[in-house]
């Protein structure tokens, strides 16, 4: 044995500790102070001008329509989660040897690298190679082949089905799990007192799903208010076109480092007062779930 | 049907990557004339997959490492050990699920400059080191709180200092939990591509996701070397998934349940 060490638990503590306050710790209360100034994030840092930064940032009509954007994808996604994917999760808890390879299949999107499915659906959806045209025409529906990346008003559309079609596999996949809990007996009693299929579904399955529900939905919102990857491969900081598919993610972005123009200035101050913004908004509709959706679960259990 | 509308994406990708230019624009839906690996070569060398595939392990695997033995003693420490304000320094870690990376990153592109390792693949392994601890610590406590007391103490009695309990006893009966963890992180990791955008200001630095979102702006018509890049990025993980789905799914909807 080597020296004999007073505290251990401090010395397993320490190295988590260490690196977590250097490069976590730190720089959260760094972006709190930092937001205080006017700094570009470039030379010394400017002046102290308070929360002016804050002030201007609900000002800010790009953040305003970028912050919409945010909400109208978890909007759309929670209408999917909450239907397809229920009932994917219902379709497949039935019995079958076929079960274990689905479920394998629905929940493969979940582990490809946003940039890999960004990058499929641009292709999908691109009018040179992409599939989608050729095969509205294939089918009879020529007239309704579109640009679609490249015309604002479906440009967003498009994004959201590509975080559908990743959000889809991991929604699934815990529904499925949910439905576990249903214990069997309740349901063929169920069945054996005549209950119909749906009675049984509204009053026997859905009150044992409700933690799942929470869960799900918590996660979305989280999902979908600090969404960037896949967005910033498919918009990029500019949001293309014109500012369409820009989500806040990509705003703090494209503030602190530059949108690849070439008269770039970036605002680093300003972005950190956007993202404490940002994480403020996602904390209170995370709260405003989570509060709505416990109580449901106590309701109707 | 459903699973017709998650493979066929997947499908036109890998279909895709063995096909030229020309049959892109012949055929959209047909089948490539020969399944040659061309794409895939020039990818290696030209998308320079070879350095940025590289720098992806060494990442990925170094930070795993690290993230997981550091979170594995705090874990240990905060769960059994008699650590004053353990509650604290649990919700201090676990805490950090919650903050948007895009804050934080801003900061940590300063402070990476201001030490002079903004573009090293170092800071690339601290930043993944630091930020795989609030998972690590959330599955790993859980699991540390629930192992019965007298397999610790019995060792402790036998003259075992709590370092030589932890690694002999405690670790070999923790490998589920620990593997869920590295699983977790370990794909969070290789497919994350926010953290190198911001730190990997020099192209030799480059990860796989980023690499190849570089190189999809350089040679925006060449389809095929873009979809055979695409999909060598992909390849690792999904194998990986293949060969351990139960597993996979089993870890990732318990990190993200707790979560």
């Amino acid at each position: 044995m080597t020296a004999i060490r007073p505290r251990p638990q401090l010395w397993f503590l320490l190295p988590a500790a260490a690196l977590y306050g250097a490069f976590f710790i730190l720089p959260t209360l760094a972006s709190y102070w930092l937001a205080l100034f006017d700094w570009s994030g470039l030379g010394p840092i400017g002046d102290f001008i308070g929360l002016d930064n804050f002030k201007r940032v609900f000002e800010d009509a790009e953040f305003r329509s970028a912050a919409l954007h945010n909400v109208w994808i978890f909007l759309a996604l929670a209408v999917m989660t909450n239907t397809v994917s229920l009932f994917l999760a219902i379709l497949l808890d039935r019995k079958s040897w076929l079960r274990g390879p689905y479920r394998a299949i629905i929940f493969l999107p979940y582990i490809l690298s946003p940039v890999v499915t960004g990058f499929i659906f641009e292709i999908l959806l691109s009018p040179n190679i992409g599939v989608v045209n050729p095969g509205l025409e294939a089918v009879g529906l020529g007239s309704l082949t579109h640009e679609w990346l490249a015309d604002p008003s479906t440009a967003l559309w498009a994004i959201v089905i590509a975080l559908a079609w990743q959000w889809n596999a991991l929604a699934t996949v815990i529904f499925m799990a949910g439905l576990q809990n249903v214990p069997p007996e309740m349901k063929e009693a169920a069945v054996t007192d005549g209950a119909t299929t749906w009675r049984v579904f509204r009053h026997v399955t859905m009150p044992y799903l409700a933690p799942a529900f929470t869960v799900v939905n918590v996660l979305l919102a989280i999902f979908a208010f600090r969404a960037f990857d896949l967005v910033y491969v498919i918009g990029g900081a500019i949001g293309a076109p014109n500012g369409a598919t820009l989500v806040m993610g990509t705003v703090i972005y494209g503030n602190a480092f530059g949108k690849g123009s070439y008269v770039d200035t970036t605002r680093m101050s300003y972005a950190m007062a956007q993202g404490i913004v940002l994480f403020l908004f996602l904390g209170i509709v995370a709260a405003i779930l989570l509060v709505y959706l416990a109580r449901r679960e106590r309701r109707v259990y | 049907m459903a699973c017709l509308i998650v493979i066929a994406p997947i499908y036109f990708l890998v279909l895709g990557s063995f096909k030229t230019v020309e049959e892109f624009f012949a055929a959209p839906f047909g089948l490539p004339e020969h399944f040659g690996l061309d794409n895939y070569r020039r990818a290696w060398t030209e998308a320079s997959i070879s350095t940025t595939i590289k720098n992806s392990a060494i990442v990925t695997f170094c930070a795993v490492l690290i993230s997981t033995a550091v979170s594995c003693l705090a874990s240990y420490s905060i769960a059994r050990l008699p650590l004053r304000g353990s509650l604290f320094w649990r919700l201090l870690f676990v805490g950090g699920l919650i903050v948007p990376v895009q804050l934080i990153m801003v900061a940590i592109f300063i402070i990476m400059r201001w030490i002079g390792l903004l573009g090293t693949l170092g800071s690339l392994i601290l930043v993944y080191s630091t930020f795989g601890i609030p998972l690590g610590v959330l599955v790993l406590v859980g699991f540390f709180q629930a192992l019965p007391k007298e397999l610790t103490e019995a060792a402790k009695l036998d003259g075992a200092t709590d370092f030589q309990t932890f690694m002999r006893i405690v670790l070999p009966l923790s490998l589920a939990p620990i593997l869920t963890v590295v699983i977790l992180n370990g794909v969070w990791m290789w497919n994350d591509f926010f953290i190198p955008l911001v730190l990997s200001t020099r192209p030799n630095v480059e990860t796989l996701p980023l690499g190849i979102l570089n190189f999809f702006g350089v040679y925006s018509t060449e389809w095929g070397l873009i979809f055979a890049s695409v999909v060598l990025s992909a390849l690792p993980v999904v194998a990986l998934y293949l060969l351990m789905t139960r597993r996979f799914i089993a870890g990732m909807t318990a990190g993200s349940v707790k979560g």
